[in-house]
């Protein structure tokens, strides 16, 4: 039987649960303590430790490693190098080993573990394991590595597999490049009345969440192999796992991967990164549990960064603010591994038109190698880093033909059905919503003034879009059974990862079947147990697994109509769900509770039952998707399944003299959709802002000259506390609604701090009449700004 | 966290114990008080001591006393404990303005103020206000008692006048006779937790004997002894803020680091006497900002 869509059908009534502000399922057991991670799990006496070995150098060839010493520490049990694994392993191009081969690239990469009975003593052998290298030159900068005789960071480039989308450049250090081409990019220049050109950088940013990554890894003496970890992606570790240690006999039933609560991910715990170590460790040490537990510096250079970029953009406008043509060359600074960072990139790359109807585009967006460490998906997916100089652009073009930078947003704003820039068609959007009430939030227009004459006050403002960058056959499935007292529990394999994921799926369920979300368990992956799910990414999880859910609920409901149309006679069209009951529009006294019958089924007259346990599975994929374009200009295909759109505007208080920063007031819409539980989407505006809000005004990784990564640590890489939040924050949600959602919702999680940047530079500029073009933007670089320009006025008069 | 090291721990109950504990055990001997350099350091291997003494369990350390013309502060006195002294508010409002500004919350509660001179980082927060009000190091070791001045205290980075043997057992601070007012303005990348960039301490006496010293633009806290002399016993006006602005940069040694640039560094502290010495001023006129509001 096959199901409506859930938007269409159920978009006309009113909800008992979808769009309540219902509490969070996991919110007792995370309030209690009760909620446990992976390092909270007990792995008994037989728990073994590793101690990763990792690289001093940026570049290096490994010339030898002798492990003698270390193997005759007592407490030892087993040092593992490259050579035990010579395993290639990456999500969409297969770039990495195991451990590091005969070559180095950043530093940090690992190159050897310890395994001994306790940490302490695998941290102190790991300290013998001797390696000799011989030092190559490395290469820090994107642009250097571009040079036609820069040196290969990976000679084998062109040997490499990669999925089909991805255009690697042979024998240079170009992993992939992203063209977009529409229109008439020289026509459009040529039409316009003025065209402004400018670089923007921005550089690599941390996750910081709050857990660590863990991972503890069992190969028991049967050879299945059962991983715990913290991690955003079970199926898809298991799916890597499994590939890449299928030399050693694995298979995918053999795999197993459990993933309790997670502490944060922002994307960071994503895919694979560490983890491949513990899956092939545990592997050596047969019949005991192996632990990896990183360090908060480990967090830091040997997950995954937010990329590097240095961006060249042209825009041409008429003197009516029509936008001509937008030209957009992205370097994107993607570190020694780009098996997920590529596709970054190739995101961006697609999109780097910002959420605007443009005629003539030219995009480039280069993958390039370098020898910091591998960069790889952050919350924003390349959004973050391309808006800032998008969006800075955009005020400056606005004010060189005279034109207020709201009015010149709102004429350009992309609407539904207008063309994108790979030749798809514009979903359903709020963005004219979104923009007018942004502004009305932080009374644009009206200049505000300090009481303290150190201070100035600015407004900035941005939109903002992004769409989830999966596989065209990305997919989510879910279990659901009820249990006798009619309260539920839902399988699937999305990840928890605080913003509150579970109690969504639990609304739409719960909506579908008249169950109060308060008596539905959502239970946390196990690929042994819950149905497939590809990962917790691209803020589609809501979308994706909640028609998932939908379905499988859907597939519920049916069943039960059918047994109550098969014992009690109506129609099963007349049947509906209120209250955890089978009502009947054709009988209004008939009330049948769903306790009575889900599990035990329905007495027929004859003293027989019918029925039986309710249980139902769903499944998405969205069927609609293709990469199959044209690699020069990226036309053809539909490889995004919808943007989510919005705007958000700040008023900014600025010292003049010490360039300090205090954010008065932020406000963000951004079109939901459906606001399946619109408290939930209140916290990731509040926490993206705060999170965006940090990258632009003091998060910053520094490298030494040697590539080592300097501030690996909250004394240096400062992330937000509760004394940096904004003094308001106006959270609106806009709902025009997505009509393949589940009840109309499509992404959010990470569109939120994509505009923080912009904002901010656009508010300065506005505040102080200085235009910034690098992130971060400090109270340093602010005062010394200032400064400057003090200095150059002085020299005029 | 995993400590690797291999080290000997001891955990005297006298002061007598300690000193000999100290004396007798050969190599690096370190002393233990609230351990949030220290354990911070074993952890990533910056020290490697053959033995740590931890001070905890001796009585007497952690008392904050009214000595008269002076406060005490035994070497056990964490900084919440001196955010919580009514007198070292009512006698020392630096010394206070200066405790809440020191880390976070949980970090005050373990860490001892004179743990911080000990450490003696260059952005040590406890340095300029004692450096201000002419504190007194109070030491003891085998040899005896030794009371070492503040200005004689701070030899380098992470280098004090302790001699090997020694435990600081408390800081004695004089209260300037007459009333006074005081500023402590600390520059940092955010208004979370972090180590100051750049600070300054200054104490405004009744007879204008201005006292000013600078945290993390030299090798140690310093005073500024040119501009002390500029404005002692002169009422401020514009035109005298700006010569003493103007003497910073002769006064200072600001490096460029991961924390900020020489050249932000030496603005900033310009930036920060001008506002710590009107907040000083008018806070001993009685209408300054009250003590803790963030200057910068």
């Amino acid at each position: 039987m096959t199901t409506l869509r859930p938007f269409e059908k159920e978009s006309t009534r009113e909800f008992d649960y979808v769009g309540q502000r219902t509490v969070r399922v996991d919110g007792l057991e995370k309030v209690s303590g009760a909620a446990r991670y992976v390092d909270d799990l007990d792995f008994g006496p037989d728990l073994l430790h590793a101690e990763i070995v990792e690289s001093p150098h940026a570049n290096a060839l490994i010339k030898a490693i002798d492990t003698s010493a270390a193997e005759a520490v007592p407490g030892v049990t087993k040092v593992v190098t490259g050579a035990d694994f010579p395993f290639k392993f990456g999500l969409y191009m297969k770039d990495r080993y195991v451990f590091a081969q005969d070559r180095v690239r950043f530093v940090g990469e690992q190159v050897a573990a310890v395994i001994a009975r306790d940490p302490k003593v695998a941290k102190r052998a790991a300290k013998l394991i001797d390696v000799s290298y011989e030092e190559l030159l490395p290469i820090f900068d994107p642009i250097e590595a571009l040079k036609p005789d820069a040196e290969l960071i990976h000679p084998d480039l062109g040997s490499y597999t990669h999925v089909p989308w991805f255009y690697p450049h042979e024998d240079t250090n170009v992993a992939h490049w992203r063209k977009t081409r529409k229109g008439d990019i020289e026509q459009g220049f040529a039409e316009a009345d003025v065209v402004l050109e400018d670089e923007y950088t921005v550089p690599r940013y941390a996750h910081c969440a709050i857990e660590p990554h863990v991972i503890v890894g069992l190969y028991d003496q049967s050879g299945r192999l059962t991983m715990w970890s913290a991690s955003q992606s079970p199926y898809t570790q298991r799916h890597l796992f499994a590939e890449a240690l299928a030399p050693l006999g694995l298979t995918h039933k053999d795999v197993r991967v459990i993933t309790p609560y997670v502490g944060g991910g922002f994307g960071g715990k994503a895919g694979v990164s560490m983890e491949i170590m513990g899956a092939a460790i545990a592997t050596a040490v047969k019949g005991h549990p192996v632990k990896i537990r990183f360090t908060r510096e480990q967090e830091f250079y040997n997950t995954y960064q937010r990329q590097g970029l240095v961006a060249h953009i042209k825009m041409g406008v008429k003197n009516d603010g029509t936008i001509t043509a937008i030209e957009h060359i992205m370097n994107w600074d993607a570190g020694a591994y780009v098996e997920y960072g590529a596709n970054v990139v190739n995101a961006a790359g697609l999109s780097a038109t910002g959420p605007y109807r443009v005629p003539n585009v030219w995009i480039d967006s280069k993958c390039i190698y370098t020898n910091l460490p591998p960069g790889g998906p952050y919350r924003g997916f390349g959004y973050s880093e391309f808006m800032f100089g998008l969006e800075s652009h955009v005020d400056r073009v606005a004010e060189a033909i005279g034109m207020d930078p709201v009015e010149f947003r709102r004429k350009n704003a992309i609407r539904e059905g207008d063309i994108l820039a790979y030749g798809a068609e514009m979903n359903p959007s709020g963005l004219i919503e979104a923009i007018d009430r942004t502004a009305a939030a932080i009374e644009w227009g009206k200049k505000e003034t300090s009481d303290d004459p150190n201070k100035a006050i600015g407004k900035g403002f941005a939109v903002f879009w992004k769409a989830p960058a999966m596989p065209p056959n990305a997919s989510s499935a879910s279990f659901l059974k009820f249990n006798e007292d009619g309260s539920m529990n839902i399988t699937v394999s999305g990840m928890e990862l605080g913003q509150g994921y579970l109690t969504a799926m639990a609304q739409i369920a719960g909506e579908v079947l008249s169950v109060p979300p308060s008596k539905i368990r959502v239970e946390t992956p196990d690929t042994d147990r819950n149905p497939y799910e590809w990962q917790t990414v691209a803020s589609h999880v809501t979308w994706s697994c909640g028609n998932a859910v939908h379905a499988a609920a859907v597939e519920a409901r049916e069943k039960i109509f059918d047994v109550v149309h098969r014992v009690h006679g109506y129609e099963e069209e007349s049947l509906y769900l209120e209250d955890e009951s089978v009502r009947s529009s054709t009988d209004p006294d008939f009330k049948l509770p769903l306790r009575d019958f889900v599990i035990e089924g329905l007495e027929a007259p004859d003293g027989t039952f019918k029925g039986g346990p309710i249980v139902g599975s769903g499944t998405f994929m969205p069927e609609f998707t293709s990469t199959s374009s044209d690699p020069e200009t990226s036309q053809g295909g539909h490889p995004n399944v919808h943007y989510t759109v919005g705007a958000a505007g700040v008023v900014l208080e600025v010292d003049r003299e010490t360039g300090r920063m205090k954010v008065k007031k932020v406000a963000l819409a951004v079109d939901v959709g459906k606001a399946i539980n619109p408290s939930l989407i209140e916290g990731q505006i509040t926490g993206g802002i705060v999170q965006g809000l940090a990258t632009v005004l003091y998060e910053d990784m520094r490298f030494s000259e040697k590539g080592k990564l300097m501030n690996a640590n909250f004394t240096d890489y400062k992330i937000p506390t509760a004394h940096d939040i904004p003094d308001e924050t106006i959270p609106i949600i806009i709902e025009v609604g997505q009509p393949d959602g589940p009840f109309g919702a499509r992404g959010v999680g990470e569109h939120t701090m994509i505009p923080a940047a912009p904002i901010i530079g656009n508010a300065i500029k506005d505040a102080l009449g200085i235009r910034i073009t690098s992130m971060p933007i400090t109270a340093e670089k602010v005062a010394l700004s200032v400064m400057k320009e003090q200095a150059s006025e002085g020299d005029e008069t | 966290m995993t400590i690797a090291q291999v080290f000997d721990y001891q955990r005297p109950e006298s002061l007598e114990q300690a000193v000999q504990m100290l004396a007798e055990h050969g190599g690096d001997v370190r002393v233990l008080a609230g351990g949030t350099d220290l354990v911070a350091w074993l952890r990533d291997e910056a020290v490697a001591p053959d033995l740590l003494v931890d001070i905890k369990q001796i009585e007497g350390l952690g008392e904050i006393s009214d000595e008269g013309d002076a406060v005490s502060i035994g070497s056990l006195v964490t900084f919440t404990d001196v955010i919580n002294s009514g007198l070292v508010a009512a006698r020392l409002p630096l010394v206070s303005e200066m405790s809440a500004t020191v880390a976070s919350v949980g970090i005050r509660n373990r860490a001892t103020l004179v743990g911080n001179i000990c450490s003696a980082v260059p952005s040590c927060d406890a340095g300029p206000p004692l450096l201000v009000h002419g504190a007194i190091v109070h030491t003891f070791g085998r040899a005896g008692a030794r009371q070492i001045p503040i200005d004689d205290w701070f030899l380098g980075p992470r280098e004090t006048a302790l001699a090997p043997g020694e435990i600081v057992t408390k800081v004695v601070i004089p209260v300037p006779p007459g009333g006074h007012g005081a500023a402590f303005v600390r520059l940092s990348r955010y208004e979370g937790e972090d180590l100051a960039q750049a600070s300054v301490a200054i104490v405004a006496p009744a007879d204008h004997r201005f006292r000013v010293a600078f945290g993390a633009v030299a090798a140690t806290p310093m005073r500024a002894r040119r501009i002390e002399s500029l404005l002692e016993g002169k009422a401020l006006d514009p035109t005298l803020v700006a010569e003493a602005i103007a003497l910073v940069s002769e006064e200072i040694s600001p490096i460029s680091d991961i924390r900020a640039s020489k050249e932000f560094r030496l603005r900033m502290s310009e930036v920060m006497l001008q506002r710590g010495l009107k907040a000083a001023v008018e806070r001993l006129e009685g209408n300054g900002p009250s003590y803790g509001t963030n200057l910068m």
